[in-house]
């Protein structure tokens, strides 16, 4: 199946996020590889999605999963080779796959070679390729993004007896933005992987690039600029390559990074992703009607990208005090669940494992404007382990199979790069793609059946949207459209039945046609439409003028 | 037959349309324009400071306004306050309104909103009133947190009043109530209190709807169902009460209100407080009652003059109704000179009592009987006026409790009268 040539592909693309290194090993030592991720494409076919988003690959002490790197243009040993990237590139393709790799701009690890010259001596040509200072009080405007393990986004180097800049953990240097070198060096880093065949960047961070005295060095024009140049560069050189952006702030902050259809073809939808699991909780649509009221319109070259869970925490950066509150105390109840300004827990568990919940939230992420993401594991209901360190409790093995270490990996247990889940609900025995693959009605199989409906029609990629308001407000209900092709989402929030009466006047004459079923529904008449659902119940009409 | 339904279809379909909710603030209204938006916001605002998290509808009884009132309760979004406030609700707010067939009636209003709070199976429940000019965000709370937190059924009101304000409540409703029912609730007639689902439905259920009292002082007889129905009954202190409220209502309809409720409940309530002596205090959150002392302007000389005139004209109704010692001493306090005119707390009481008894018996036209109390009431409150001219807060409050005690310890009296009548 070749790729198509849309250049606007990344509209229809349901993405599967996964790290290699947890997704199936094939060398017998505990790790995922990737060769190991190319005997799995079969399984991400069957289940539908056409894009994969990798997590860092690269060489890398790990101290953060791979968002510390020590080389841009390697594969992390671990990992395989790159002959072995390139290998699993080429079969995805075959398959129709996308493939979406990191690209961390913002700082590389402490133990980068540039990094390393640059602490080297204060007039090495890399010097200025961080942000080195002699005091501590520069940028006293900027948060600092891990108050779980940061004191200030200073940290002293002892070897060049000065400080350098850090926005996330101090073992991750800022590069230094306003150094020429670096953009340009950034710039032969995405061409290196580019001409390989990569298709696409999630660009880690952005809005942090450069620093300003007096701001809070967040989203600054001189950042949108570098980003703007390197977009200039994808077209002219790589078109129909695509740009997506990790930029953890408000809709309206965000907007700026689509600039003019000319700096990121996506962006995270960050805000929307903490109020739909308020909605659902509240009963009520207003968290997320309002946020999307909230949000711009877009470049129409341009994709908002949705996601329920991934491989960080929720986070609850994006939301009130009120809010935040709210959702650790109805999600989050125990503490340990928390982590910085987030929860870190999988999306069942999230969710009590509670089947018509998880179909709810997924028949949203499938619905609302934008490209959905698919977190690993997700797709089957896998669990995760809280009492591992930082993220990692949602970063365990795949599971395949009730065998022994769940399929992922037929090295010796104590070898597995982390603990499989092992407790009587989420654990491998119970919770695994060979068993969900063979039950008609698993939560596998009800996924693939959810992602052919959604690639079934491109409204829900490209389509406008417009949202009903009717007086129950334990409905979310909105039309999708595209050209003549309009599509009805209802989706009750509440855990019980309700009933509902849309006005859908301008529809008038339409019948009503189920799109998973594909059973007919009345006409539209005069009256309010009245439709009754159950608990947590979604409808998907396509409307039809017959 | 089966009985009509008081709800319209279209006031259930909105009710549908909120379901279940944790809170629910009943207004009943008519032609309130001037002051409803304002209570309104502040209804909303109190949600949204002391239940963020809880699902509230504000349901809206209305009597027919001409002037815009429920368009304007179903119009103030919470949204045109955000800014000023800062407030943040998680959930949506409802307000939903319905106009009710029959004429303005706060008994109507009062089934509907509690019928209301039974569909919704509201948690915790609250009456406003739409011409509260002192309302605070923090009433609903107040009014509303010992009921959600704590267990209460109903939480009645306690104000900071004006030493001659409310007089009818001070000399006659809260210390008869208090004397007969064993508890002392201060304001157990008042548009605002709060209630429990449970008091709401149980209330609901009572044959006071259609029992020929057209449901007057329908809040004064939830109070006294709440206490024969051994419910847990608080009082909340709300702050300054806006005498402009209540200032314009005339007498007569407020003595039916009131005194015709007190009276009609004593029939049916009668194993409930016959064999009650003395009183319990109510818990009490802040202060009991408190009582300012800046000049309020009474036209005294009125009131003395409406009592002489009333107890000569009224002199065939009183005959049949007071026993011949009260009627006497009635008329010999009528014919003192300004300066000597006093109307003793024991006679007061025992005019009191034998009207109630009266009103049992039904000697005459119930409503007349009432009517009839109008003018010596009268001359009552000039005492009351004249004793505490010059009393500072504590003054008054001990001279309150007294009468309060008055009427306690006459009961038997009570008792006496009402067994003579049957």
């Amino acid at each position: 199946m070749p790729l198509n040539s849309d250049a606007l592909w990344y509209k229809d693309a349901i993405i599967y996020q996964v790290h290699v290194r947890t997704f199936h090993d094939s060398n017998r030592d505990g790790i995922g590889d990737f060769q190991g991720l190319e005997e799995k494409l079969d399984y991400l076919q069957e289940l539908g999605i056409n894009s994969i988003w990798l997590m860092p690959f690269f060489p890398s002490p790990l101290r953060d999963d791979g968002y510390d790197i020590a080389d841009y243009n390697a594969v992390h040993p671990s990992y395989g080779t790159l002959e072995d990237f390139r290998k699993f590139l080429e079969s995805a393709h075959d398959r129709g796959i996308r493939v979406i790799i990191e690209l961390v701009s913002n700082h590389t690890s402490d133990q980068h070679p540039w990094f390393q010259e640059s602490r080297s001596s204060q007039d090495n040509p890399r010097r200025d390729w961080y942000v080195w200072s002699d005091t501590d009080t520069r940028y006293k405007g900027a948060r600092i993004i891990f108050l779980d393990t940061e004191k200030s986004n200073w940290a002293w180097d002892p070897i060049s007896k000065s400080f350098y800049w850090h926005r996330f953990f101090s073992h991750q240097p800022d590069l230094n933005y306003d150094n020429p070198a670096v953009q340009e060096q950034m710039w032969n880093v995405m061409k290196f992987w580019l001409e390989m065949g990569v298709d696409a960047f999630r660009l880690d961070a952005v809005p942090y690039l450069v620093e300003r005295e007096g701001t809070n060095c967040e989203n600054l024009p001189e950042t949108h600029k570098v980003l703007k140049e390197l977009r200039r560069k994808l077209d002219e050189n790589f078109p129909g390559r695509m740009l997506l952006a990790e930029a953890n702030q408000w809709p309206a902050d965000l907007r700026p990074y689509f600039g003019d259809g000319d700096e990121f073809h996506m962006a995270f939808h960050f805000p929307l992703m903490p109020r739909m699991f308020m909605g659902l909780k509240l009963e009520d649509r207003k968290p997320i009607t309002e946020i999307l009221q909230q949000t711009p319109e877009i470049p129409s070259t341009c994709q908002w990208t949705l996601f329920l869970r991934n491989h960080d925490e929720l986070t609850l950066e994006m939301v009130t005090d009120i809010e935040r509150d709210y959702m650790y105390d109805t999600y989050a109840q125990n503490k340990t669940m928390r982590l910085n300004l987030g929860i870190r827990r999988r999306l069942a568990p999230l969710l009590a494992n509670d089947r018509r919940r998880i179909e709810l939230m997924n028949g949203m992420l499938m619905s609302l404007p934008g490209t959905p993401i698919v977190y690993y594991g997700d797709e089957i209901g896998m669990g995760d382990n809280i009492n591992l360190g930082d993220r990692n409790g949602v970063r365990t093995p795949m599971q395949w199979n009730g065998e022994t270490n769940a399929g992922f990996s037929a090295a010796a247990p104590e070898r597995l790069y982390a603990p499989l889940i092992h407790d009587p609900v989420y654990g491998y025995p119970a919770v695994n793609a060979l068993r969900q693959h063979a039950s008609e009605h698993s939560l596998l199989n009800w996924m693939r059946s959810l992602i052919a409906v959604r690639k079934s029609t491109g409204v829900f990629g490209r389509g406008s949207i417009q949202f009903l308001y009717p007086a129950n407000h334990r409905i979310l209900a909105y039309v999708r459209q595209l050209g003549n092709e309009t599509v009805l989402a209802v989706n009750n929030l509440s855990s019980t039945a309700q009933a509902v009466e849309l006005d859908l006047q301008r529809y008038k004459g339409n019948i009503l046609i189920e799109m998973f079923g594909k059973n007919m529904f009345p006409r539209i008449g005069d009256l309010p439409y009245l439709l009754t659902l159950g608990p947590y119940q979604f409808y998907w009409f396509r409307l039809r003028r017959i | 037959m089966a009985e009509e339904s008081f709800l319209t279809d279209d006031f259930l379909r909105q009710l549908m349309n909120v379901g279940e909710v944790d809170i629910l603030v009943g207004l009943p209204t008519h032609n309130n324009a001037k002051t409803v938006g304002s209570v309104v916001q502040t209804i909303q605002s109190g949600i949204l400071h002391g239940f963020p998290r809880d699902r509230a509808v504000i349901i809206n009884a209305d009597g027919g306004s001409r002037d815009g009132t429920p368009e304007l309760v179903t119009g103030i979004s919470i949204d045109d306050m955000r800014p000023s406030f800062n407030l943040n609700s998680l959930r949506t707010l409802h307000s939903i309104s319905t106009k009710y067939a029959s004429s303005p009636s706060s008994s109507v209003a009062m089934r509907t909103i509690l019928a209301a709070a039974e569909l919704l199976r509201a948690k915790a429940c609250v009456m406003m009133s739409p011409e509260s000019a002192n309302i605070t965000p923090e009433w609903l709370s107040k009014l509303l947190r010992p009921i959600y937190n704590d267990g209460f059924d109903l939480v009645t009101p306690t104000y900071r009043r004006h030493k001659f304000e409310g007089q009818l409540i001070t000399n006659l409703v809260y210390p008869m109530t208090r004397a007969l029912y064993g508890l002392r609730i201060r304001e157990a007639y008042s548009p605002e209190f709060g209630f429990s689902s449970r008091l709401g439905s149980q209330f609901l259920a009572q044959n006071v709807w259609n029992d020929g009292t057209e449901g007057a002082g329908v809040e004064l007889r939830f109070t006294l169902a709440a206490i024969t129905g051994k419910c847990r009954i608080c009082q909340s202190f709300l702050g300054e009460k806006d005498s402009v409220e209540r200032r314009g209502a005339d007498l007569v309809p407020a003595m039916r209100q009131t005194v015709g409720a007190l009276f009609s409940a004593m029939e049916p309530d009668f194993p409930a407080w016959s064999g009650i002596a003395g009183s319990q205090p109510a818990p009490t959150t802040g202060a009991d009652q408190e009582v300012l002392l800046e000049p309020l302007r009474v036209n005294r000389k009125r009131l003395r003059s409406m009592f002489s005139t009333g107890v000569v004209e009224l002199e065939s109704v009183f005959q049949s109704i007071l026993s011949p010692s009260t009627l006497a001493e009635l008329q010999r306090i009528a014919l003192l000179r300004e300066d000597d005119f006093h109307y003793p707390a024991e006679l007061w009481v025992k005019t009191v009592y034998e009207f109630a008894a009266s009103y049992q018996k039904s000697v005459i036209s119930r409503d007349h009987i009432i009517q009839a109390l109008a003018p010596l009431f009268r001359g009552r409150a000039y005492t009351f006026l004249m004793e505490n001219r010059n009393a500072s807060a504590r003054d008054v409050e001990n001279n309150i409790e007294g009468l309060c005690l008055e009427f306690e310890r006459l009961k038997p009296y009570l008792l006496q009268m009402w067994e003579k009548g049957k």
